[in-house]
C-alpha cells in the first residue's frame, strides 16, 4: 500500500478543537469580527495568511482566513460574513460561547520572500480580513520590511471593515496608507473611484514585493497597474477563495485546474498560477 | 510469497470458513447486474462478474461516512474500522484503489479512508466475463495492480491463489490449498492476458501522448461544449468512478436537537453546485459554471493533471462512467480518442 504510517499513530484531521468567543463585534450589516481564545488554553501556532476551518455542530463548517497576526499572542481573530447556513449561526453567538477551528491550515504569505524589500498590499473589500494578519505581522516588526505601503478599497464608506485600524492607520507613519469607495455617501471626503484609482496618487518601484487580495474581477485590473510598474510577477502574491470544504486537499471543491487552494495555496506567487485557466 | 491451487470442489468451504471468522465482501447479483455487498453465503458470491455497479471504494470511503458526531456533552470521532476479507476484485479496481490510497495518506492523512483500508484484506480476481464498455487493457498499461493481499483466478478444475502479502498467506489456513503447480500456474498467467485481449474499447494512444494533447486542448471552447452538449449535470460519471473521491461535508441534527454528526458525502464536480462560492446578499460566484467547464475538469482529472503524481492516468478503464451515462457522452475512450484524431 501506498502510506507511510499506520492509522492508529495519526491523529483525525477532521476533529476540530474548541475556542472561546473573547469578543464579538458587528463589523459591518452582515460581518462580525470575533476574537477566539483556544478553550484549552493552547494558542493555535500559524502564519499570516492561513487559514481555519470555523464550525458550529450541528450547522457545518467554513474556511475562514485568520484576520490577526501571530505577533498578537494568545487570541486571533476571524471576520465571518453572514451568507448561510453556518455564517449565519456562528453571527449569532456572543462573548462566552464557543465556535469550533480546525486549523491553522494551508499556505500562507511567505515572509522570506517579503523581509528587506518595500512591500505593497491591495486589499478590496472582505480581502482586508486575510490581509490584516500580514498588516499588523509587517506593523509589528516593521524593520524587518522597508517601505510599506497599503491600498483598501471598499463598495461604500458604511462597508469598511476594521474602522479603528484605519482610522489610526491614516496618521500613522509606520504605512502609507490610501483607500478609496466605489460609491462615497455625504460624508465621505476621501478618493472615490475603483482601487485602481489609488495608483497614480503614489509612487511605487519595480523592487517592491506585492500583496492582492481581493474579490474575483479584482485581481486581473490589479496585475494590470503592477506590471505597468514594472513589478515581476513572482514577487506577486495573490490570496485565493474558494469553497474549501475539507481544507486538507481532499474533498475537491476548491481546485483550480489540478491546485488544491486549500492546501498549495490559499497564497499563491502569481507566476504560479496566472497560467491556470481557472484561477481568475 | 506463494502461489496455492485449491479445487472447485473445496472453494465453498474456503469462503465459508473466511465468513465464519469475519465479515466478508464479495460480488454478488443485483438483478442482471453486480455488486460488491457483505456475503451471507459462498453461492452468493459471483466471481464470473462483469463489472460492479458501484466500486470497491465504498467500503474504505462510503457514499456516507460520519466523521464526527456530537451531543449535549461533546464531541468525538466516528471512526469504528473492522477487520474484514474483500473478495473477488478485478485488477483495474485494484489499480483505482491504489490511487485512492495514496491519495487520501499524502500530505494530510486520513485515517477515516485509511483506517477502514488498513483494516481490509483484499483478494483481487481474475475477469471471468469483460463488461461491454471496458477498455482496462489500453489505459495506464505500464502501472501494475499493487494494493492487493492475494490474486485469485480461476483455471480448470479450480483456482490458483497467489499471495502478495502476509495477510494473504493468512487465508491458506482457511482452506484445503496445495502448492500449485508449474503448469497451474503458467495457466493462470494466460488466464490473465487472455481477458486483457478481450476489451470492446481500447484509447488508441500512449498516456503521455494524451496527456498532452487533452491539456493543450483546454482553451478549445468549442470542442468541449461540444462534448458536453448533452450533459445533465447529474454526476452519475463521478458516482460510479473508482478514482473519484471528492466529497460534501454537512452536518446533521438528530431527531432529538442536540446530538448529531458531520458526515461526509460523495460529491461530482459535474453537478452544478461544485464550484459555486456565495458571497453574500444573494451574490455569488461559480468558479466552472458551464457544463463544458465541468465536462473538461473531470476529463482533465482523469487524463493529465494526476498522472505526475500517479504514475499514471487517473482512469483505469472499467467502463462504468460509459455505462452510467445517461446522455452516453462520459465515455473516457471514446472522449480522449476522438480529442486525439482532432
Amino acid at each position: 500500500m501506498n502510506h507511510q504510517c499506520h492509522w492508529t499513530d495519526v491523529e483525525n484531521i477532521f476533529l476540530p478543537r474548541e475556542a472561546t468567543i473573547v469578543c464579538s463585534e458587528q463589523a459591518t450589516p452582515s460581518e462580525t469580527h470575533f476574537t477566539l481564545k483556544m478553550a484549552d488554553g493552547q494558542p493555535i501556532e500559524y502564519e499570516p495568511g492561513q487559514i481555519v476551518e470555523l464550525s458550529l455542530f450541528g450547522y457545518g463548517e467554513i474556511p475562514i482566513g485568520i484576520a490577526s497576526s501571530p505577533t498578537r499572542k494568545n487570541t486571533f481573530d476571524l471576520v465571518v460574513r453572514s451568507v448561510g447556513r453556518v455564517s449565519g449561526a456562528v453571527t449569532k453567538l456572543g462573548k462566552g460561547e464557543s465556535v469550533y477551528v480546525r486549523g491553522p491550515l494551508g499556505h500562507g504569505f511567505d515572509l522570506t520572500k517579503l523581509r528587506g524589500h518595500d512591500v505593497l498590499i491591495v486589499a478590496g473589500g472582505i480581502g482586508l480580513c486575510p490581509t490584516r494578519s500580514l498588516i499588523q505581522y509587517i506593523l509589528d516588526r516593521r524593520d524587518e520590511f522597508d517601505r510599506f505601503v497599503l491600498f483598501y478599497g471598499a463598495r461604500e464608506p458604511s462597508l469598511q471593515l476594521f474602522t479603528d485600524d484605519l482610522a489610526r492607520w491614516r496618521t500613522a507613519n509606520d504605512v502609507e496608507y490610501y483607500e478609496t469607495v466605489d460609491r462615497g455617501d455625504p460624508s465621505w471626503t476621501g478618493n472615490v473611484g475603483v482601487i485602481t484609482t489609488l495608483f497614480p496618487q503614489v509612487e511605487l518601484g519595480p523592487e517592491t514585493r506585492a500583496v492582492i487580495c481581493g474579490p474575483p474581477i479584482f485581481y486581473r485590473f490589479v496585475v494590470r497597474e503592477l506590471d505597468m510598474i514594472g513589478i515581476p510577477r513572482e514577487n506577486v502574491f495573490v490570496d485565493l477563495e474558494r469553497r474549501m470544504k475539507c481544507g486538507v486537499g481532499k474533498c475537491g471543491h476548491c481546485q483550480i485546474n489540478d491546485k488544491y487552494v486549500c492546501v498549495d495555496g490559499p497564497v499563491f506567487p502569481f507566476a504560479d498560477v496566472q497560467g491556470l485557466e481557472e484561477a481568475f | 510469497m506463494t502461489a496455492s491451487f485449491i479445487r472447485s470442489d473445496d472453494f465453498a468451504a474456503f469462503v465459508t470458513a473466511l465468513i465464519e471468522a469475519g465479515p466478508v465482501y464479495g460480488p454478488v447479483a443485483k438483478r442482471s447486474r453486480f455488486a460488491f455487498e457483505r456475503l451471507e453465503t459462498p453461492e452468493e458470491l459471483r466471481l464470473d462478474y462483469d463489472v460492479t455497479i458501484l466500486p470497491p471504494k465504498k467500503l474504505f470511503f462510503p457514499p456516507a461516512q460520519d466523521l464526527v458526531t456530537f451531543d449535549g456533552a461533546g464531541f468525538r470521532a466516528a471512526l469504528e474500522p473492522t477487520e474484514k476479507v474483500l473478495l473477488g476484485v478485478h485488477f483495474y479496481d485494484v489499480k483505482a484503489i491504489d490511487q485512492t490510497d495514496l491519495l487520501f495518506s499524502e500530505r494530510n492523512y486520513d485515517i477515516n479512508y485509511m483506517a477502514h483500508r488498513e483494516t481490509t484484506t483484499i483478494v483481487a480476481s481474475n475477469i471471468q466475463t469483460v463488461s461491454k464498455r471496458a477498455f482496462f487493457a489500453s489505459v495506464g498499461a505500464d502501472v501494475e495492480p499493487q494494493g492487493h493481499d492475494a490474486f485469485l483466478t480461476a483455471i480448470n478444475g479450480g483456482y490458483v491463489l497467489e499471495t502478495r502479502t502476509e495477510r494473504g498467506e493468512a487465508l491458506l489456513a482457511f482452506g484445503a490449498f496445495q502448492p500449485a503447480t508449474e503448469a497451474q500456474i503458467a495457466e493462470a498467467a494466460a488466464v490473465n492476458v487472455a481477458a486483457l485481449e478481450r476489451c470492446p474499447e481500447e484509447l488508441e494512444h500512449g498516456t503521455e501522448a494524451i496527456a498532452d494533447k487533452v491539456r493543450a486542448a483546454f482553451q478549445d471552447e468549442e470542442l468541449w461544449t461540444t462534448l458536453a452538449a448533452d450533459c445533465f449535470s447529474c454526476g452519475t460519471c463521478n458516482t460510479v468512478c473508482p478514482t473519484c473521491y471528492c466529497f460534501d461535508v454537512q452536518d446533521t441534527w438528530n431527531v432529538d436537537q442536540t446530538s448529531g454528526q458531520r458526515t461526509r458525502f460523495w460529491d461530482g464536480c459535474l453537478t452544478e453546485d461544485f464550484a459555486k462560492c456565495s458571497l453574500g446578499e444573494g451574490a455569488c460566484e461559480n468558479f466552472r459554471e458551464e457544463r463544458a467547464a465541468r465536462f473538461r475538469h473531470r476529463l482533465m482529472r482523469k487524463a493529465t493533471y494526476l498522472n505526475e503524481k500517479l504514475g499514471g492516468p487517473a482512469c483505469v478503464g472499467c467502463g462504468r462512467c460509459s455505462a452510467g451515462c445517461t446522455a452516453d457522452i462520459a465515455d473516457p475512450a471514446r472522449v480522449i480518442n476522438q480529442i486525439m484524431a482532432s
